[in-house]
């Protein structure tokens, strides 16, 4: 018994270990290096499925010329600003990349050429599942092993300023309005109808 | 000795009543000279059967069974199919973990006092109507959930959803009439298990509903507002189904009996007063809050912590989650089986102490699951939770039947209430908002379970015993137990014959001890059929 509890205690520890080792990049370990810029001013109400958004990246011109050789693709991403943030787990910053939930919406992928000097340019329409919150624009760039290298957002490292605001579709429709209401109303009915035939029935009985 | 000719003889005349006075059961019709009704099971003198055959759909025993068991089932996916379409509603409704865990609350609390309710109002006017009217009047919340567009609206929906699960006590009822005490465990077991099926099954049901519907070209934010009209008209339907196919008792419905004088109208406030004042109620209620409890909470956040913790895709949360409810198919009615088969050698007692065991056992499983960090072991963790805190649950009420004859239906309300009310108190306490991750809330509610499991010991039956004592020297009969309910006016009048029927049958409750000096002496076979 004693031994069992042994095994059973040192195979927790051993999975516990485990999961306090990331696989994967750190956000604190990447270099700013790209500019991006996306078109909504700050404090502008988008609304999804409808607006839309240009974004612009491209490498940082006043640093060293060959910072970008290694950048393979690049991903640009629609992420949650702070106040969309709070007390919500599972939109949470975390360091280590491969469990942080940020950014969750992706707006385009495309892949780096270092030797093309001109910025990049992409037009998105806001996806129909995106939700209402608050966002800003975070790009990051990945080398052939498809790790993150570098980033680069349209706000500041505190990401308080430049944010804007997305309006999600309710997803609600009239004729779904109407379906519920009428089976509501035959649910209920049906129930005193069927009151109505047992008390007939009581009746008749007698 | 003589009490017993008279009970005998008072069975007897009752069923040679006209046949017209039943509304079921296979017995000749208009033949009145058929000295007893006919069923296509055994049964015993109250005519409840004696056997528990699960793929039989006869007339009134097993079809009550069937309508009782699937109605609740539906309840259960209604109450439940929100929790694994979250991670979608969270973001159309723009929701805070806040007023997600309010929302879970709420979905568990309505059912407290709907629970005791309709015990009350099964006792009243018996557990067909009592279920069909509640099934009938949720329903339109369910419908309405597709309509909703804010925290507060999502948490009144799901507040009034959460009302159909008192629907369980009118399964429990219902078999408690249907089934005779040595097969009333698995019944019990049985009807409540593939009912909180529901509770899994809602968590394959609805990923698969909103995906189809999504695939067809609607909106994520639409296609999980059509997902709800499934459960909602399922639920409907198992309402027409109770009143058209369903029947109270083996001798017919409440309504019927009781105009033909065969069953006594009682008091709604006596009925009330014996069923709250007996204190092992009481003790059942906190118990089944911290292993029916934790199964609807664990409903509530599993898929959720899975697709949060191993960042998992909806559909995989889903099926994880699912596993726990699906557990119920055999778990809950193993309980309840082996409740039963403990009480075959060890009596009262022996219900007792299993159920502490299975339901501690569950706790400190709880307490792990909370702990491990890799997906497969947390898994399987999971699993074997599950069996056993819904098997506790199970064996609850393998315990339940025979706490009151009188008040059956209170008790049975108090006890689904109090698994309710351990649903809400969890929640509240470790699944509120931000302020404990989920798995530290999961290791902290199973501390919590096995601390409310303890009470199990203090329950006493003078004519069984208890965990730790045996039975009363003073030689305390099944008779002077439940016949404790009655006074002697109503006596006079005959009220109690039922009791005094269903105390001969819970002899069995007794053990097959070698000791038999505490049997009176006149009774040497358990079955009052015998002459």
């Amino acid at each position: 018994m004693a031994s069992r509890l042994v095994l059973v205690a040192s195979l927790l520890l051993c999975f516990l270990a485990g999961t306090c080792y990331g696989k994967g990049g750190h956000f604190s370990s990447l270099k700013k290096t790209l500019v991006v810029t996306a078109s909504p001013k700050k404090g502008q109400v988008l609304k999804a499925g409808v607006d839309k958004i240009t974004v612009t990246w491209g490498v940082n011109k006043t640093l060293p010329g060959g910072t970008d050789s290694a950048y393979k693709t690049v991903k640009v991403k629609l992420c949650y600003a702070p106040i969309s943030q709070k007390d919500r787990a599972w939109r949470k910053t975390e360091d280590e990349l491969s469990r942080d939930k940020t950014c969750q919406h992706k707006i385009v992928a495309k892949p780096y050429d270092a030797s093309n000097k001109t910025v990049n340019r992409f037009e998105w329409v806001i996806e129909r599942d995106v939700p209402t919150a608050t966002y800003f624009v975070r790009a990051y760039a990945f080398d052939s092993d498809e790790a993150e290298v570098a980033y680069g957002q349209t706000t500041d490292a505190k990401k308080t300023t430049n944010l804007f605001e997305i309006q999600a579709i309710s997803g609600r429709h009239a004729s779904l309005d109407i379906c519920s209401i009428c089976f509501s109303v035959f649910s209920v009915a049906s129930l005193f109808v069927f009151f109505y035939i047992e008390k007939r029935k009581g009746k008749v009985s007698k | 000795m003589k009490t017993e000719a008279i009970v005998r003889e008072k069975a007897s005349m009752e069923v040679e009543q006209p046949p017209a006075a039943g509304g079921g059961g296979g017995f000749n019709n208009g033949n009145q000279s058929s000295e007893e009704q006919k069923f296509s099971v055994p049964v015993d003198s109250e005519n409840k059967a004696t056997e528990f055959r699960l793929f039989s759909i006869s007339k009134p025993h097993m079809r009550a069974f069937h309508l009782s068991w699937i109605s609740f089932f539906s309840c259960f996916v209604s109450s439940f199919a929100a929790p694994p379409l979250l991670p979608i509603i969270r973001d159309n409704l723009n929701l805070t973990a806040t007023d997600i865990g309010n929302a879970g609350v709420a979905s568990v609390s309505g059912a407290v006092f709907a629970r005791v309710a309709m015990g009350t109002a099964c006792d009243l006017v018996g557990p067909r109507l009592a279920s069909a009217s509640l099934i009938f009047l949720t329903a339109p919340a369910v419908y309405f959930t597709s309509v909703i567009n804010s925290a507060t609206s999502y948490l009144l929906v799901r507040f009034f959803t959460g009302f159909s699960l008192a629907t369980f006590v009118s399964t429990q009822f219902w078999m408690s009439s249907m089934f005779s005490p040595p097969v009333v465990g698995r019944a019990n077991g049985f009807a409540g298990g593939w009912g909180n099926l529901g509770g899994g099954a809602t968590q394959l049901i609805m990923p698969l509903v909103f995906s189809l519907i999504r695939d067809i070209g609607a909106a994520q934010f639409t296609a999980w507002r059509i997902a709800f009209f499934v459960p909602a008209f399922f639920q409907m339907l198992t309402a027409f189904s109770i009143l058209i196919f369903g029947q109270d008792m083996p001798d017919g419905n409440f309504q019927r009996l009781k105009k033909s004088g065969e069953k006594p109208k009682d008091e709604f406030s006596k009925v009330l007063f014996h069923g709250v004042s007996n204190y092992r109620g009481w003790i059942l209620a906190l118990t089944y809050g911290y292993c029916f409890g934790v199964e609807l909470t664990i409903d509530n956040i599993i898929a959720e912590y899975f697709y949060d913790r191993f960042n998992l895709k909806l559909h995989t949360a889903g099926i994880i989650a699912a596993s726990f409810g699906l557990a119920n198919l055999f778990s809950r009615p193993g309980g309840g089986m082996l409740s039963d088969a403990v009480s075959r050698r060890f009596g009262m007692r022996g219900r007792l102490w299993a159920l502490w065991l299975c339901q501690t056992f569950a706790g400190v499983l709880c307490i792990i699951l909370g702990l491990v960090g890799s997906l497969s072991v947390s898994v399987v963790v999971m699993i074997i939770f599950s069996v056993f805190v819904q098997a506790a649950c199970g064996m609850t009420f393998g315990i339940v039947p025979f706490v009151s004859r009188r008040s059956l239906g209170v008790i049975s309300g108090m006890t689904g209430g109090g698994g309710n009310v351990g649903a809400v108190v969890t929640q509240l306490i470790f699944f509120k908002g931000s302020r404990f991750s989920k798995e530290r809330g999961i290791t902290l509610m199973g501390v919590m379970i096995i601390i409310c499991t303890l009470p199990i010991c203090l329950i006493y039956f003078p004519q069984w015993g208890g965990m730790f004592f045996g039975p009363s020297s003073k030689k305390v009969t099944e008779e002077d137990y439940y016949l404790g309910e009655w006074n002697s006016k109503e006596q006079e009048k005959g009220s109690h014959h039922a009791s005094m029927k269903f105390a001969d049958n819970s002899v069995s409750e007794r053990g097959r001890r070698l000791n038999t000096s505490t049997r009176p002496a006149d009774e040497s076979t358990p079955s009052p059929t015998h002459v």
